[in-house]
């Protein structure tokens, strides 16, 4: 099964072909802010690196969130046409999982944070089960306070004490995260692994749950200020996306 | 004797809070047209939230992309190109349809081509008659107040702005004082019809030998006189608050519009952009025209092409496919894009 897998989750652009569980091509373009621009152009090389085709791609597979939402909608968008339009697979999963899958050889809790400014993270953890990320601690939107409190609970729950964390801000926090958990064995991953790979989530796409290419939407892991701000005004429900949008 | 093959051109619409595509056959028959509008969501928190706005557009892009095709009878392979507004609007909105329309001319190997949203506004005016040039545009709606003139379907040059307020958001923002909900334009020019001029609100710039506008101080005048009957327990009437607003709006466009067309003499007029719907500003702007020794063709489109929407975005697409202006895969939102101006507007 031939793949093709991209993450526009973060500020690193990531784009990855992939047969069966090997990678064969990928590319990553580190602090681009506009993966708008660079996004297609990175897909073309690599198809023409591999000499395919975008047809001869059976599985599309994105990065779906939590993650910088311009950025989620751009790689969502992008995969949800690919596949509605060739008739082709649409996997997505999380960019927590994703990042995870850096530590797939690790026996210790993967804490995957994402910054998510004023001291809060979106953030989930993973222990491995035969080579694959599992899902210990949900991924949400939390606050410093709380995401050590749910790891120092998910590592109790799981049995370990080696915490490797992984993604953004939270080295910058050390201090404080290190003397919040003291029993805990922290290492704070380095360079590279601290960022999403499309060939992990290729190598992960291939066992994936295939979804509708039209009811694929980012998982931003919140609601937007404006709509959290009316539902506290008014007290009303936030109801289905779709009562919202209507057909003229 | 071998006819000229058809162009068929998909376009995309994404700039604000409608979501919208189309099937446009040479510039001017529009074979199909789909508009998801968003309003009902906007109107909870009074005015368009970009981040709400791009996360409907997402919501929606495969599906009216598949249901242009259908309603138009029409497949991938007899497309001849994939069009796109891609500026000026709101980025994170802007970017999904860019997103969608890369995505899709990459899958189908179509040409890609950009397409300005006010140049759309103003082509939608070709999918109602033939435009002859050089033409005159008054572009009106949330976010621009414009006279343009376009010396072909390709050439506009930008001969008057608004040096504050777009109309359509001096509208919205005084529609917010009368407890209107959003978006106000039509309401507002409801009540005028049935109101009186009764307040004189200023009309700012009419003196001035330029095609600029400038509605913030009618704003303010307004939104004082309210403010004041409020103080002192003394109740307005709403239509005629309202009927002295547009008077004045109304007044300023349709002057200015009359001056830039007997210095150009374009051989047709067009009235484009959200606020072209407006029954008074069509009203008082066909009048004017008839008065007028010159007379160039009017061109006011239906009320269904004055809003965003992709049919324009595929006339105006249509134009540059003919002169060949194609994007590549690199084409990025610009929010902030602008037609050019005229010499006279640069100093
Ligand atoms: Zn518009």
């Amino acid at each position: 099964m031939k793949i093709l897998s991209i993450s526009t989750a973060t500020s690193n652009l990531s784009v990855a072909l992939t047969e069966d569980q090997t990678t064969l091509f990928s590319a990553e373009e580190t602090d681009r802010r506009n993966h708008s621009e660079h996004l297609d152009p990175l897909i073309d090389k690599l198809l023409h690196q591999a000499g395919w085709q975008l047809t001869d791609i059976n599985r599309f597979a994105v990065a779906l969130g939590p993650g910088s939402y311009t950025g989620l909608r751009i790689g969502v968008t992008t995969v949800k046409m690919f596949a509605s339009i060739l008739h082709k697979d649409l996997v997505g999963l999380s960019t927590l999982e994703i990042l995870a899958d850096n530590f797939a050889q690790s026996d210790a809790l993967i804490v995957s944070a994402l910054d998510a400014r004023n001291d809060n993270f979106f953030a989930g953890a993973y222990i491995m089960k035969n080579g694959q990320p599992v899902n210990v601690m949900a991924d949400g939107h939390y606050h410093l306070d709380k995401l050590l409190a749910g790891i120092e609970k998910a590592a109790a729950e799981q049995g370990k004490t080696k915490v490797i964390l992984a993604g953004t801000g939270l080295i910058e926090r050390a201090e404080a995260i290190k003397t919040a958990l003291p029993a805990l064995e922290l290492t704070f991953a380095e360079g590279d692994d601290n960022q999403v790979h499309a060939s992990h989530l290729g190598k992960l796409a291939l066992s994936a749950q295939t979804i509708d290419p039209d009811q694929a939407l980012p998982r931003y892991l919140r609601r937007t200020q404006a709509e959290m701000d009316w539902h506290r005004k008014t007290g009303k429900p936030f109801g289905q996306d779709s009562d919202y949008v209507e057909e003229v | 004797m071998s006819a000229k093959k058809d162009v068929r051109i998909l376009a995309y619409e994404s700039s604000c809070d409608e979501t919208s595509t189309a099937v446009i056959k040479n510039g001017r028959e529009i074979e199909s047209l789909v508009v998801a509008t968003q309003i009902k969501s906007h109107q909870r928190f009074g005015g368009v939230v970009p981040e709400v706005a791009s996360r409907h557009h997402i919501e929606v892009i495969t599906q009216i992309t598949k249901e242009a095709l259908a309603e138009a009878e029409t497949d991938w392979k007899d497309l001849d190109a994939i069009a796109v507004t891609y500026g000026p609007g709101l980025v994170g909105a802007l970017l999904i349809g860019v997103s969608a329309a890369k995505a899709a001319s990459m899958a189908t190997g179509l040409p890609l081509i950009g397409v300005d949203h006010i140049m759309g506004h103003i082509m939608a005016a070709q999918l109602t008659d033939e435009i002859t040039y050089p033409a005159l545009a008054l572009q009106v709606s949330g976010g621009h107040t414009e006279l343009v003139l376009m010396h072909d379907p390709l050439n506009f040059e930008i001969i008057g702005d608004t040096r504050d307020d777009a109309a359509g958001e001096a509208y919205d923002k005084i529609g917010r004082v009368l407890g209107v909900n959003y978006p106000a334009g039509k309401t507002i020019d409801a009540w005028a019809q049935e109101g009186q001029d009764t307040f004189h609100f200023p009309r700012a710039m009419l003196q001035e030998d330029n095609y600029d506008f400038s509605f913030s101080g009618l704003k303010s005048a307004f939104i004082n006189t309210a403010h004041h009957a409020d103080q002192i327990h003394e109740k307005l009437n709403k239509k005629d608050l309202a009927a002295s607003f547009q008077a004045a709006v109304i007044d300023v466009l349709a002057e200015k519009t009359v001056h830039a067309l007997q210095q150009y003499q374009p051989k047709t007029f067009i009235l484009g952009g959200g606020v072209a719907a407006n029954l008074g500003l069509r009203t008082r702007l066909n009048a004017e025209i008839k008065q007028l020794k010159q007379q160039p063709k009017v061109i006011l489109p239906p009320l269904k092409l004055c809003g965003d929407n992709a049919a324009m975005i595929g006339a105006a697409a249509y134009n540059l496919f003919e002169a060949g202006k194609f994007a590549d895969l690199t084409l990025n939102a610009d929010p902030s894009l602008e037609l050019p101006y005229a010499e006279h507007m640069l100093n």
